[in-house]
Parts: C-alpha cells; structure tokens; sequence
C-alpha cells in the first residue's frame, strides 16, 4: 500500500483549526505521526510551538481527539514514565508519547530523559528539532546551529556574529544510551517517517527515540513553499543524515552519494545569510565529520 | 492481627505506605530520608510491596513519575528532604494545582547554606503556600498511622490533594521506637482502592489535561483549591476518628491540647521537640503555673477557628519554632498563629522562640525557660512584641 493510502485511512487525531504558522512543517509532522500512532495514545506536548498553537488546547477547547497534557518544560520524560508504570500495573498496553521540542529536550528535559532512557522505561519520545526556542521567538538553544542568527544570538550591523558552537549531536547521544531505537526524520521522507513510527510502537523493552528536523520557517526565515525543499536539502547535503539504530545496529537509511554541497541548503534560510566563504567551509567540514562517523558505525 | 516492632521512623514510614498499597513509587536517595528508599525497595523485592518501583535519577523526576502515574489513575508515594524538596519545587506545586493525592513523607532537614545535613522544618515550612496539606507528626507510630490517613484525606471527594507527612530528621527517622504496626486486612478495610473520577490519563476517555487557561477560570481552580483546603479542615479530623475507632489510637487530628483547660499560659509547639515541651509543662505545673501545650499539626490547612478557640481568654502565649521566616524576624509558625489571633482575641503578649535549628536538640530546659519567659509577659503591653528570643547556648 502506498503511504498516502495508508495514512488516509489512519484516523486524524489533531483537530483541524489549530493555529501553527504558515506551511508550518511540525505542523505535518505531528498530523503524521498522530494518524500512526492512532487513539490508543497519551501524549505529552510540553511547553513550545505544538503547545502553543492549541494542540493541548485554548478556551476550553482541545486541539486533539486522544489523551493529551503539557507537561513541565523539563519532566516530560518522567511524567511519561509514571504514566507508562501505572499502564504496567493495568496491564494494558498504551502508547506513551512525548512530542517535545528541542528546548524541552536537548536542554532543560534532558536529565529526565536521560534517566527515563537509562532506567529502559517504554515511553516513545519524539523530539522535533527546530534549532531553538521558536515558541518565544526564536533563541538560542543546544540544538541550534553553528553560525546561526538568533536573537539571544545576534548578527552585528557588521555582520559578524551568530551562534559560535556546533550543535549538540542529540540522536547520537541518545543512540549512546543503548536503548533499542533510535532514528531520525525528516517531514521530506514521509514513507521514511511512517515506518519509524510504526518500529518505535513495536519496542516493548525500553525507550524509543525519535528526532525529527523541522525546519522553522519564521525562525529561520525560510520562505513556507519551500519548507519541504529545505527539508530534503538538509537530508541531501548530509547535514541532517536519516539514520536509525536498532539494539546497537546502525543503518543509513539514505545513503547520499552525491551530496549538494552544505551552501544549497544554508541559502534557502535567513539565518546563515551573514555566513562568509570561512564560516560555511567550516560548517561543511562539521558535516563530512558527522557523516564519516556516522558511515563508519554503519560499517 | 497487628503487631509490636521497634522501629525507626524511616521503617514506620516505609511500612505505613507499604500498608497503603501504593501502585507506584518514585524517590531519589537523599541524608536523612535515604533508608526509607532503601527499606521500600527491599519490600518490593521481597514482594512485601506490589508496587512499580522508579529509582530515578533526581528529585524533580520522583515528583514528576508519581505525577504523571498519579494522572493516569495510580496510588502513589514519594519521599524527601531539604533540598530534594527544593529541587522538586516545580512539580511540587503542581502536584496539588492538578489535585493529586499523592502522598509524599518529608523528611525534614535543614535548608543550606551553611552546609547543613541535620533536622529542622525549613524546607517543608518554607513551601506551605504551594498547595498541598502539611501534617507534622511528633513520633513513629504517629508517621506510619499518618501515612496510611493521609491517603484517606487527600483521596477523599471534598479534598483531593496531595498530602506531606512531614517528620523530623534523625530526631525521629534515626531513633527507634516501639511502634504497632497494624494489619493488612484492616489497612484495607480502612482504605479502599483509589478511583480517579475529576482527572485522568486514559484512552478509553479521552481528556486534554491543562490546556492553556485564562485568568478568570484560572481563579475559578485557586479558588476552588482554597475549599479543598478548607474541607480537609473537617476531613482530618473525621478520618482521625474513623481511624481511632478501627485501630485505637488518636492523634488528635489538626492540633493536640496538652494540660490547656485551665491554663493562663500556653506554649505550642510542632513536631519531635513536643516531648521536650510537654515535660517543661509538667516541670512548671508542679511548680503551680498554670501553663498548657498546644501542638500544631495540621500546618496546611491552618486551623485557625480551633486555635483561636484554644487560645482565648489566655494571659501569655509562646511559639516556638524550629525555623526562620526572613524578613518577619520571627519564625513561620509564629506569624500563622498571629494572624489566627487577629480577630479573636484581644491583645495578648504573643512571644517568638526560635531554635533548634541544623539539628541542635532543643531540650527541656530550653522549653522551661520559654515558659519562665511566658510567666513574666502575663499581664503586659502587647507592643514590646515580637522580639524573637533564639534559644542558643548564648540565651534562651
């Protein structure tokens, strides 16, 4: 079956009418997601975009059709895990969900996640990574990129400025966990999508880790036709690798032999538009770092 | 059948939850509380305990599990201290905004710095305002029978909120006393099942829990939060009878009189340092002061119409507390018992003792002297108050 005949015939789980940004592509992503995973869900959506277009919900009204709450910016693991105990003790199987940005992820819920990963609770953790604090306009986070603007990391009248550190390389440092899943997406490969999500619901002895890039349109200054374009040039030039680790075993899931090179991409946002030639082979030279570490644990 | 053991606080804590049959249990390790972790962990592996057991890795994380399980339907239990307590802050205040009924044992330390590991409320005391009810216990058999009556409380209909039983470190989670442990089947009886019907987690019945709430309906929760607390009020007290009739024990549900009934003076008191206090009366009653004790130990809710009702007509009234309240220059109890006064009682020397604090034993002689103290303010201006007398090897 192809996917879009599969996800028709998924329910819709996120109400219509709730109030992301234009061509907002987390947006996609969570309808996505939702449909595959299905009603036998709780989810958390801790404070960030998802939660404050209305997804939890505003005015008495909920933005979904499944069970769902925000919690803290920095539990949202651990809230997760009681919730996953008590479903243990019922005996009833649930998805336990945890759609959080990257903020709620990478930096403040870290520890909790870090422990809820360790300790081999079976929650399925979506992180969806759109470089910062997009909810509150856009600062700087751990997830953010080298180079980028943002507005606790300004670019000068001059020109100079932008983030000055790499980016946390989080599926990695989750993979390191040695939980039974961990793999990346992109809302450009849906079938690729699809199929995560289906695996992560069958983990049944730890924690499933998924970390999706999402461009941010506003955030990044990405004109919104061309959110799935600058999606798929993050996969293309290699600097957003699709990969996945099941029980220790690393798998490319798109090999890339002939990358575009990092420019194609960083064109297309605002943000790096200050980048001089330096500042992007420096960049590009992060990339080929990343992926050559990556291909080798794929070897 | 109930039985007889000689056990520290840690362990009545430990058994009074066991008893209780929480479905899920979240604590991190923290000096004094960690041997009651310890003790719970073994009664699951045991089997003694049929409860998930999360070892987590902080204390914003043992209030987070047993929030979120506590959400989706669970009996839950978690412990800590001092600055445990700090670091759960957040998840804290929200355990009773969401009303939970968890219930939570502190073990109460001194807050750093200076580096401090030893007794004292400030950490419970300095959190009364987030929500939740605070009982202070005076000894073992108190903690263990307070555990398993706070499930009751908190779980009750007209309450549903999260409850401390807040004990002393060392003090009473060391010492070991004789302690009637009592049995399963009348814990049982006594504490039926936890049923969730205002809020739950669950895909059979779909609900979006905290959407993003305006401010008036946000008052419309603080307000009916503020009832909840008011109806635990009647609620403590009631299950205190209901549990002094199945099980023979009275711990006099939000306060305990102690020689009051014809006393002039009165002393109060909170927590462990009440056994001190009660034989400082004693030494004075043989003397011929008429000097009563008034133990406090519903701190959340504050009953103020009984204390006001205690305390009438008394010529001198002394507090004493084993904390701070910085910028009051008194301790906390001491304004809550005040502010109970305001409107009742017609200006009284009401006198602030403070000690006892990081651990330091406050001992009889230190209680006799708050009453020599109490025996000269009868009769004078209520202005030359407060001035807190510290009870230090210096004064007091």
């Amino acid at each position: 079956m192809k996917v879009a005949d599969y996800l028709n015939q998924c329910e819709e789980i996120i109400s219509p009418g709730i109030s992301a940004c234009v061509g907002c592509n987390v947006e996609l992503t969570l309808r996505t997601i939702m449909r595959v995973l299905g009603k036998n869900t709780i989810f958390a959506v801790p404070p960030g975009c998802m939660g404050g277009v209305g997804v939890v919900g505003w005015n008495k009204q909920s933005g979904a059709k499944a069970p769902v709450f925000f919690p803290l910016l920095d539990n949202t693991a651990s809230m997760l895990s009681g919730i996953k105990a008590h479903y243990l003790r019922e005996g009833r199987e649930v998805n336990v969900v945890a759609f959080a940005g990257d903020g709620a992820t990478v930096d403040a819920g870290f520890q909790c996640l870090s422990g809820a990963a360790e300790r081999g609770d079976n929650i399925i953790y979506i992180c969806y990574d759109n470089e910062g604090y997009m909810n509150t306009g856009y600062q700087r986070s751990g997830s953010t990129s080298k180079g980028s603007w943002t507005s606790t990391t300004p670019v000068s009248t001059t020109g100079k400025g932008g983030k000055k550190q790499h980016k946390k390389n989080f599926p990695m440092l989750m993979a390191m966990h040695d939980i039974p899943y961990v793999a990346t997406i992109s809302p450009a490969y849906i079938d690729d999508m699809v199929k995560k999500v289906q695996h992560a619901m069958t983990v049944k002895d730890g924690l499933a880790y998924l970390h999706i890039l999402n461009p941010c349109l506003t955030g990044w200054g990405v004109d919104p036709k061309r959110s799935i374009e600058v999606s798929r040039l993050s996969v293309q030039t290699r600097y957003f690798p699709l990969f996945e680790v099941i029980n220790g075993e690393y798998r490319l899931n798109r090999e890339i032999k002939k990358p575009k090179p990092l420019e194609e991409f960083l064109k297309l946002n605002k943000k790096f538009s200050h980048l001089n030639e330096e500042e992007i082979a420096d960049l590009q030279a992060n990339v080929d770092r990343n992926w050559g570490r990556l291909v080798a644990l794929c070897s | 059948m109930s039985m007889v053991d000689v056990l520290n606080g840690n362990q009545a804590a430990a058994k009074g939850a066991a008893l209780s049959r929480p479905d899920v249990v979240a604590a991190y390790p923290i000096t004094p509380q960690t041997p009651l972790v310890e003790y719970l962990t073994q009664f699951v592996a045991n089997g003694e305990l049929e409860a998930f057991m999360s070892e987590v890795e902080s204390e914003h994380s043992a209030m987070s599990v047993v929030t979120g399980a506590s959400l989706a339907g669970s009996r839950t239990f978690t412990a800590t201290s001092s600055q445990g307590l700090a670091l759960m802050y957040e998840p804290y205040f929200r355990a009773s905004t969401l009303r939970l009924p968890v219930v939570m044992a502190i073990v109460n330390r001194e807050m750093i710095s200076p580096q401090t590991v030893w007794g004292g409320p400030q950490d419970s005391m300095t959190l009364r305002d987030a929500g939740w009810i605070q009982i202070y216990v005076e000894d073992n058999q108190e903690i263990l029978d307070m555990i398993i009556q706070a499930y009751k409380i908190g779980e009750d209909s007209r309450v549903l909120l999260p409850v401390n039983i807040c004990y002393d470190g060392f003090y009473l989670s060391h010492l070991t006393e004789r302690v009637e442990i009592p049995d399963q089947n009348s814990v049982d009886k006594f504490l039926p099942d936890y049923t969730p019907t205002h809020i739950k987690l669950d895909p059979k019945i779909p609900m979006a829990v905290d959407p993003l709430t305006t401010g008036d309906l946000l008052m419309e929760y603080r307000e009916k939060h503020m009832v909840a607390q008011q109806n635990a009020l009647k609620v403590i007290q009631e299950v205190n009878e209901d549990f002094n009739k199945v099980f023979g024990r009275n711990h006099h549900g939000l306060l305990e009189k102690y020689r009051c009934d014809d006393a002039d003076v009165i002393l109060i008191s909170l927590g462990s340092m009440t056994g001190a206090a009660r034989e400082a009366v004693d030494y004075h009653r043989e003397k011929g002061l008429a000097v009563g004790l008034l133990k406090i130990r519903s701190l959340r809710p504050f009953p103020q119409e009984e204390v006001s009702e205690v305390l009438a007509g008394r010529q001198a009234i002394g507090v004493v507390d084993r904390n701070v309240s910085f910028g009051w220059n008194t301790g906390i109890l001491y304004q809550e018992i005040r502010s109970a006064l305001y409107e009742k009682e017609k200006p009284v020397p009401i006198l602030p003792f403070i000690g006892g604090l990081g651990g330091e034993d406050l001992r009889i002689e230190a209680f006799i002297s708050c009453i020599d103290r109490l025996k000269e303010a009868r009769g004078t201006q209520q202005k030359n108050y407060p001035r807190t007398c510290w009870l230090n090897k210096k004064g007091g």
